[in-house]
């Protein structure tokens, strides 16, 4: 039972990242109605260049100055490649996202070469007496979890309220919402639908680069290393429903639950852990053939 | 208040309005009658900036708006409720309505008391919105979606009314609303007319109802204008009898 919990844990930390990556992917497709395949490549940017500030800074000075410089660079991208394909066919702005995959990836290896560097966690802060982040892990009676895998829960919990209230309640969230459900209609309320999809892509970038820092030291610091986190979001975006915030949290966490435990439980010598991906993937599948939309989606995908 | 001067508009090689000339005096209701495809909506279009005309210039209070965008102009007090009413259907009543105010209040408010300003401004916006529309009120937290037409077009009406325009462009109020139903929002807009002196610019199939209301009309046949006249002569002219009013 202790060990079933365990991995219940990891799983769900693990499959906070995915689903924030796939939060990210969302907050994109909602808007944009892109699938941006860079997504993973720009956390894996924005997680180096967080390394290089962490030569000289602090971890706590470093945390927002990242998120800034990911917003701008989404946005920028938006602004810069994006805009520039707008409206035409799907494939087309697929492939360019797909440039932008591989220019990133590029340019990541030749800035910082191939070699894996260790990444740190969120180092420890002290609130009155209480621990927060940092090593070590906390006894929660029937299991133990691990400092880092909280922060990532809280950290995943804490964006998606944070994007909840935003969407809800201010107006610039809702202008949001408006535009991705009827453009046309928007510009008619005086809405500027182009800086819309600038802010989408910014808040995309940001989300996804916390998506970086968190799982950057659970498996090196490399290139390639969202390669594998992107499939799993993909499927999470897929699997919750491709425009829904919420099915993309969910749709990660029943990923990373599934793959942590079908890697532990299933006998090695027909399943084992060299066949969890194909597992989850399977039951994403299963899914999609009862529910064609995700299990929050509601619209039919008609766009794509 | 707005002049139309040989405008002409297309969607890319297909030409819709072969120079279209009309003007609409400030404080009046001017309606533009026409069959399917004789580009009511496309005149409506190019009015509010949605579709860019191609030659011709549009004035509205003395001021060239055919290069601006549909953001920007309706911000000057024009508000264009489109065909097909054009719903955030998602979204909740009052957020449409709070959507509806969005081009009086964009940007941030510099300070607490603009803050204040705003929000009584607004609400003083959705007090008179739900007078017209008391349905509107109940049906507040209710997403657009599942409101019946008459409702549905009620919404888009106080949606368009929540940007305090001086002049409302409205596309074809009664397309697929029973007649009953129709024949309250013509006095809904009558009354719109009356009382708070907004100028409309009614867009229509049932040419029975807008003549009763409008002061002037124009019709439109294949892109062009091919009468133009009060109400009063339209409805005694043997062609726009033959056509329109079906008698």
């Amino acid at each position: 039972m202790d060990e079933f919990l365990q991995q219940v844990v990891t799983g769900l930390a693990t499959g906070s990242v995915y689903g924030l990556l796939a939060l990210a992917i969302v907050l994109i497709y909602r808007t944009t109605n892109v699938l941006n395949f860079a997504q993973g490549e720009m956390a894996m940017f924005t997680t180096f260049v967080a390394w290089t500030v962490l030569q000289r800074g602090e971890y706590w000075l470093m945390f927002p100055l990242v998120l800034l410089m990911a917003a701008a660079m989404g946005g920028f991208i938006e602004l810069v490649i994006i805009r520039r394909v707008e409206g035409a066919p799907v494939l087309n702005i697929i492939i360019v996202t797909l440039g932008l995959f591989a220019i990133l990836n590029n340019v990541a290896t030749w800035r910082w070469g191939g070699i894996p560097k260790g990444f740190p966690a969120p180092p420890e802060i002290q609130v009155t007496g209480v621990k927060f982040f940092g090593e070590g892990a906390l006894d929660i009676g029937p299991t133990v979890v691990s400092y880092h895998d909280l922060t990532i829960l809280v950290f995943a919990v804490a964006i998606m309220a944070a994007l909840y209230l935003f969407f809800q309640y201010t107006p610039l969230g809702l202008a949001m919402r408006a535009t991705a459900q009827n453009p046309i209609a928007s510009r008619l309320m005086g809405i500027r639908v182009g800086r819309m999809l600038a802010v989408g892509w910014a808040l995309s970038a940001t989300v996804g680069a916390v998506a970086g820092l968190l799982i950057a030291p659970l498996i090196l610091l490399q290139p390639p290393m969202m390669m594998g986190v992107l499939l799993y979001a993909f499927a999470a975006a897929v699997l919750g429903g491709l425009d829904s915030p919420v099915g993309a949290i969910v749709g990660g966490l029943i990923i990373g639950v599934s793959e942590n435990l079908v890697g532990t439980y299933t006998p090695k010598e027909w399943l084992g852990p060299d066949m969890k991906l194909t597992v989850t993937l399977l039951i994403i599948v299963v899914v999609l053939l009862i529910r064609p939309t995700g299990i929050f989606g509601r619209r039919a995908l008609r766009r794509v | 208040m707005l002049k139309l001067r040989e405008v002409v508009a297309a969607y890319g090689p297909i030409v819709a309005l072969h120079g279209v000339s009309l003007e609409v005096p400030e404080g009046s209701i001017v309606t533009v009658l026409g069959a399917n495809g004789a580009g009511k909506s496309t005149t409506l279009r190019a009015i509010s900036g949605l579709l860019r005309p191609r030659e011709g210039s549009i004035e509205f209070e003395g001021q060239r708006i055919d290069r601006l965008s549909a953001e920007q102009i309706v911000s000057l007090g024009m508000s264009h409720i489109p065909e097909g009413r054009q719903l955030f259907s998602e979204l909740t009543v009052l957020e449409n309505l709070r959507l509806g105010a969005y081009s009086r209040f964009a940007g941030m408010a510099s300070g607490i008391r603009e803050y204040r300003q705003r929000r009584r401004d607004f609400e003083a916006a959705l007090k008179q919105v739900l007078e017209y529309f008391p349905i509107l009120a109940e049906r507040k937290n209710q997403v657009a979606g599942t409101l019946s037409g008459g409702e549905q077009q009620m919404l888009a009406m106080g949606r368009g009314l929540m940007a305090r325009p001086r002049l409302l462009l409205l596309d074809e109020p009664s397309m697929g609303l029973a007649p009953m139903v129709t024949r309250e929002i013509f006095e809904i807009i009558h009354t719109i007319n009356r009382t708070q002196g907004v100028t409309i610019l009614l867009v229509e199939q049932n040419a029975n109802l807008a003549l009763e209301i409008a002061h002037y009309g124009y019709v439109l046949e294949t892109g062009r204008i091919a009468l133009a006249d009060t109400s009063e002569n339209l409805r005694k002219s043997e062609a726009v009898q033959r056509s329109y009013l079906g008698q």
